[in-house]
């Protein structure tokens, strides 16, 4: 018998032709069971990013509530009534024209009003999600090749 | 042997085969079965829900920065009826800390409609309430106790006006229906509201939508001076007081820009109860005196005859007029106001002694044409445009109208037979402070939004007469009110203005026994800085404005040039010349 027909007989093995069948059929289970995890990670974690999410507006809300009425907390103890009481309590009283001394100070500007910083919005953002909790799978994962692979 | 096996096994595999068979055909039935369509539409229904998202109202300040209105936490009290479990605990309990007795608790939880899931026991339930009950129900949760389960509080905005009552006749209030009522809330309820938006929010966190940012109603920046404003309502209730008068106007504006700094009026409400609005006014035209009540004003409406006749030329401050005492017009007589003749007096003095006669004798000279188109330029039966709602026009009858009679032309000249708004003679008077120009009043200073502020410019509401007309009547002003009005003078400051006794008219003809009296002045002359108005209605004391109205504009101005830094005219000019 010749080499090369023993190695054919190897190569046509029927245990032979099992197995590679065998191998690929693993294969083929561990990609998808490799693709199943990525998916569930990925699928998971933007649920628990959504969740936060949805407790962050909550509270902004809260915060925002909070905001408001601390400011009309402040204005109710800075109010005209109040801060003329106690002015008074303190032993002040309103003074006369005739009390005034001016002062002439060269290049003196009279302020104008003041912006009120404490009721500006905060400027709009025209996306405030970044990409990663909209994205699809294939997305996310060709974002990934592109940068470099996946970490 | 291996036969009956594969028979044995061809059976096995074909009842497997048909009870998979009748699984997927069940699953197949169920999916598509009635039942399956309504458990969707009922998944559908509890997967999201459509939010309303209300932008918070835009807040109101003065032009320091003080707040006037802003917003603060209430909670609405209801109880989840599905998850109720002791309805007299939730009746005992609601009933002690809202206010409420028991059978209004337990009626409404016990004969709400059907398909409620949720009734609600009481809105607008203030934050300190709300914690008390948030503690009870914290501890009954402690001890297992659930008594009060189903008892939910939902907390939302109502308007807060941390001064009270301080403006409240400029800011007017929000109700409950989250609208503007009076002055600026009304004027821009729709700026403040902001736009309320409407989405689909789903409870999947998996499917969290990208909620846009709502932004919050455009806040108000007004040009009143807390300060100054707080100080023009103390006198003006002691006036009324001091005066026996039944209610009073007084309006501090800038004549070169027409921003008002303050308007103090009367009656007024604290803005936090606003129910009260239903006890203290009968109409809505008292709400807001300056702007919303026309009178007859009188005589502060000759310089605005005087401004006429000087800017077309038909008299001039030397010109003289020989007061016999009367003057018939259109067939009528007309008389000063103490019915005496005053003799040759030239027009300052005119002015200084308030003689009617003198005055329809210069409309007259005039004629009704001239007379009544000046009238018109300086606003009087317009609106003035000031950015407050529900605004008075005043009348002025002209000539053609079926009411309009020859004598109108005098009496008007005087300010009899012709109804103004405070606010509309501020505007006309302010050309005559203004070098000619006539400026449109107004509250906006600024509004802020989405982190920019927009300032509000200045408006010019036409030149009824020339500077130097107006430069000549606001010195012939001055003259006059240094010579008959000692009790409207400060101290250290040269002012111009005039005093408007004014009878009140009834369906019998004028009252003579009570009086409206008014005073318009401004300071300093040779540069106005400030133009005060203001209104008595019907002083007990005195009927003459030089004793009621005069003293009171003399002590705002007083607290004007304090509250403005300016420095007497003796400093200011020493300065002003370095």
């Amino acid at each position: 018998m010749q080499a090369s027909q023993i190695i054919h007989a190897y190569k046509q093995a029927p245990w032979r032709v099992q197995r590679q069948y065998v191998a690929a059929s693993l294969l083929a289970l561990v990609v998808l069971a490799l693709v199943a995890a990525l998916y569930l990670d990925v699928t998971s974690r933007t649920a628990l990013a959504g969740r936060e999410i949805q407790e962050l507006r909550g509270q902004i809300v809260v915060l925002q509530r909070s905001n408001a009425d601390l400011e009309t907390e402040l204005a109710d103890l800075t109010s005209s009534a109040v801060m003329q009481q106690r002015a008074l309590q303190l032993g002040y009283r309103p003074l006369k024209p005739g009390e005034l001394e001016y002062i002439f100070v060269p290049g003196y500007v009279a302020p104008e009003p003041d912006i009120l910083l404490a009721a500006v919005d905060a400027p709009l953002q025209p996306n405030p999600l970044p990409d990663v909790y909209s994205q699809s799978l294939l997305e996310w994962l060709d974002e990934r090749l592109k940068s470099g692979g996946v970490r | 042997m291996r036969q009956q096996y594969a028979v044995r096994s061809m059976f096995l595999a074909a009842v497997l085969a048909m009870v998979a068979m009748g699984i997927l055909a069940q699953m197949i039935r169920i999916q598509n079965s009635e039942q399956a369509k309504q458990l969707l539409k009922y998944g559908d229904l509890l997967a999201g829900e459509f939010r309303t998202f209300q932008p918070e109202r835009g807040e109101i300040y003065d032009r320091n920065g003080h707040l006037l209105a802003g917003n603060r936490t209430v909670y609405e009290v209801g109880v989840s009826l599905e998850e109720m479990e002791d309805v007299d605990a939730l009746a005992y309990v609601l009933g002690v800390y809202l206010q409420m007795t028991e059978a209004e608790v337990k009626d409404k939880l016990l004969h709400s409609p059907e398909t409620w899931t949720y009734v609600v026991i009481k809105d607008y339930v203030d934050a300190a309430t709300v914690n008390v009950l948030q503690e009870v129900l914290k501890r009954l949760e402690e001890e297992d106790d659930h008594r009060l389960d189903g008892l939910g509080f939902k907390p939302h905005f109502t308007r807060s006006y941390p001064e009270k009552t301080l403006a409240s006749n400029i800011l007017g209030f929000v109700a409950r229906d989250g609208r503007g009522y009076f002055g600026v809330e009304e004027k821009y309820n729709d700026l403040l509201a902001g736009n309320p938006v409407k989405i689909w929010v789903p409870r999947d966190p998996n499917k969290a939508v990208d909620i846009p940012k709502i932004p919050n109603g455009t806040t108000l920046v007004l040009t009143l001076n807390r300060d100054l404003q707080a100080k023009v309502e103390k006198i003006l209730d002691q006036s009324i007081i001091e005066y026996g008068a039944k209610n009073g106007t007084i309006i501090v504006m800038d004549p070169k820009t027409g921003e008002i700094l303050a308007m103090a009026s009367t009656p007024r409400m604290d803005l936090n109860n606003y129910t009260d609005y239903f006890k203290i006014f009968d109409d809505g035209s008292a709400y807001n005196r300056s702007i919303g009540m026309a009178y007859e004003a009188g005589s502060v409406v000759k310089i605005l005859t005087m401004a006429a006749a000087l800017d077309t030329g038909t008299v001039t401050p030397e010109t003289t007029y020989i007061d016999t005492g009367s003057i018939t017009v259109g067939g009528i007589t007309i008389q000063n106001w103490n019915r005496q003749p005053w003799g040759q007096r030239n027009m300052i003095e005119c002015l200084q002694h308030s003689l009617n006669v003198c005055l329809a004798w210069v409309a007259t000279q005039m004629g009704s044409l001239n007379f009544y188109s000046y009238m018109d330029r300086f606003g009087l039966g317009h609106r003035t445009g000031v950015d407050l709602a529900d605004e008075a026009m005043g009348r002025l009858k002209v000539p053609g109208d079926s009411d309009w009679y020859p004598v109108d032309l005098g009496t008007n000249a005087f300010g009899q037979g012709v109804t103004v708004t405070p606010l509309q003679m501020m505007m006309a008077a302010s050309a005559i402070a203004n070098e000619g120009q006539m400026v449109t009043p107004h509250v906006l200073y600024a509004m802020l939004r989405d982190g920019h502020q927009y300032n509000v410019p200045s408006q010019y509401a036409g030149s009824p007469i020339k500077a130097e007309t107006a430069r000549i009547l606001n010195e012939m002003l001055a003259v006059s009110l240094q010579n008959e009005s000692a009790n409207a003078l400060l101290p250290g400051y040269r002012l111009a203005g005039k005093t408007g006794t004014a009878q009140i008219p009834t369906p019998l003809g004028y009252d003579p026994n009570h009086t409206n009296v008014s005073f318009i002045g401004w300071g300093p002359v040779d540069d106005p800085r400030f133009m005060i108005y203001v209104w008595l209605q019907e002083p007990t004391t005195s009927i003459w404005s030089s004793e009621t109205a005069a003293p009171v504009f003399s002590q705002v101005a007083e607290q004007t040039v304090i509250a403005l830094n300016i420095p007497p005219d003796l400093v200011r000019l020493q300065y002003g010349s370095r």
